[in-house]
């Protein structure tokens, strides 16, 4: 099972205020390109990805692993990749040594700054969906190596291409793949065998009727509440004038039946006094 | 509404909730100051049009800047005051903010034409729907658009539920 203790999600930030951090961690990256520092905790935490583990990107794996054990074991112990963390091993010693160092440097501060419950939580989370699939996953989970961290490391697989461009695209393809996959979850009518053209279209739909609705809604909302307004005022005013002429008429029969009844006095009192209505 | 890990957090200030009392309140302001007596139809179409504006603040304001595209939002709007009022700014200014530096639009250009050439197309159209695609890469276009349509699920939701109240309270 994971040991968080060690795990260093070292996010002095909120995760959530993720976005210059980002950009200045991709820069970094333009700048160095065979190191390759990107943020990657800003994929575990700060969106709502479900986890998605790329199996067949760690296949290969298998011999590559002891080298980098001793890495793993100053962060996790076990792995978690909302992204897939790619174990690189085409760079120079140099990079491992840099790795080591940023490693060292990274867990000592992590296990002094304090662990964000709600990131050991979220981690919690995340390990027990992904140790469910433990058995068979065991060993690519200990080739993840999940590090939240700001080191993403590419391996090269056999046959392809091991210049830092094409393993820059393929982190930039990975990230994009996941992040479709995310979206697929979210986008009702989305299928996992449609390509991502397809997938694309189905989510401009979505959102454009998403903002029709929002658009229909206001305007049945204008209509219900002038409506609500109008008809009590109107139905108000009504029932003002029905009274008033009620009075009226109650006014003129008092009127007549004094005429008849008191005389030519109260007559034109009255009527003096009804004149103005 | 989806209730995943970073969502769960004070109940009491979710998303939803922080929505829903802002419409509400704007919604009862406007409302109150402005009674239709007459049904004259501009009058009701600038009622609307207050409405969907300030559903989409608050749901901006919801969101505060934790979002490019709420960023981009409540810069639009702050602008588009400010334009009203009369002074002489433009109404779309572009957010420094959000805009990475030129380095990295220039690479990330190069990217998209190299990488996936076919889909330029696409993703140029969810710039523009989700706000303050422009300046975004792929990658945090994407992200980006998932979080809008969650903010937009959420505001269509509420304000399905506000109609029901105004239709059961007659």
């Amino acid at each position: 099972m994971a040991d968080f203790s060690a795990q260093s999600y070292r996010q002095p930030f909120p995760f959530l205020d993720i976005d210059p951090t980002m950009e200045s961690l991709t820069q970094f990256a333009e700048l160095n390109p065979q190191s390759f520092i990107l943020d990657n905790s800003a994929f575990n935490f700060q969106t709502f990805f479900p986890l998605s583990i790329n199996d067949s990107l760690f296949s290969n794996q298998a011999s590559q692993g002891e080298t980098m054990s001793g890495f793993i074991h100053n962060s996790n112990q076990s792995s978690v990749s909302a992204q897939p963390i790619f174990s690189a091993k085409t760079e120079m010693e140099e990079i491992s040594n840099k790795r080591k160092a940023l490693d060292i440097s990274e867990s000592s501060s992590g296990n002094s700054s304090s662990t964000s419950p709600q990131v050991s939580e979220t981690g919690i989370k995340r390990r027990n969906v992904c140790n469910s699939g433990r058995g068979k996953r065991a060993k690519s989970n200990e080739k993840e190596m999940e590090k939240p961290k700001e080191v993403v490391h590419v391996r090269a697989r056999r046959g392809q291409a091991t210049d830092s461009h094409s393993l820059a695209e393929r982190v930039r393809r990975g990230k994009i793949n996941e992040r479709l996959r995310c979206l697929q979850d979210i986008v009702p009518g989305c299928y996992k065998t449609m390509g991502m053209a397809l997938m694309l279209d189905e989510i401009i739909n979505y959102v454009q009727s998403l903002q029709n609705q929002v658009e229909f809604l206001s305007m049945k909302l204008t209509a219900a509440s002038t409506y609500y307004d109008f008809n009590s005022e109107s139905d108000a005013m009504e029932r003002m004038q029905r009274e008033k002429a009620e009075e009226a008429k109650e006014l003129e029969r008092l009127m007549r039946e004094g005429y008849v009844g008191i005389g030519g006095v109260a007559c034109f009192h009255s009527s003096s006094t009804y004149g103005p209505l | 509404m989806m209730n995943t890990p970073q969502q769960v957090k004070n109940p009491s200030s979710s998303l939803k909730s922080r929505f829903i009392t802002r419409f509400l309140g704007a919604l009862t302001k406007i409302t109150a100051e402005d009674p239709i007596s007459s049904s004259s139809p501009t009058r009701i179409f600038q009622r609307y049009r207050r409405i969907k504006v300030a559903s989409n603040k608050s749901m901006a304001y919801s969101v505060r800047s934790r979002r490019i595209w709420s960023r981009a939002m409540l810069s639009r709007f702050r602008s588009r005051r400010s334009a009203f009022s009369g002074r002489r700014s433009s109404v779309k200014t572009t957010n420094c903010t959000t805009s990475p530096p030129p380095a990295l639009i220039k690479v990330t250009i190069n990217e998209k034409k190299t990488a996936k050439g076919g889909l330029d197309m696409q993703t140029d159209e969810l710039r523009e729907l989700v706000p303050g695609g422009e300046a975004m890469d792929v990658c945090n276009l994407l992200d980006e658009t998932a979080h809008y349509i969650k903010c937009l699920t959420t505001q269509v939701q509420v304000m399905r539920k506000i109609v029901d109240f105004y239709h059961l309270s007659k």
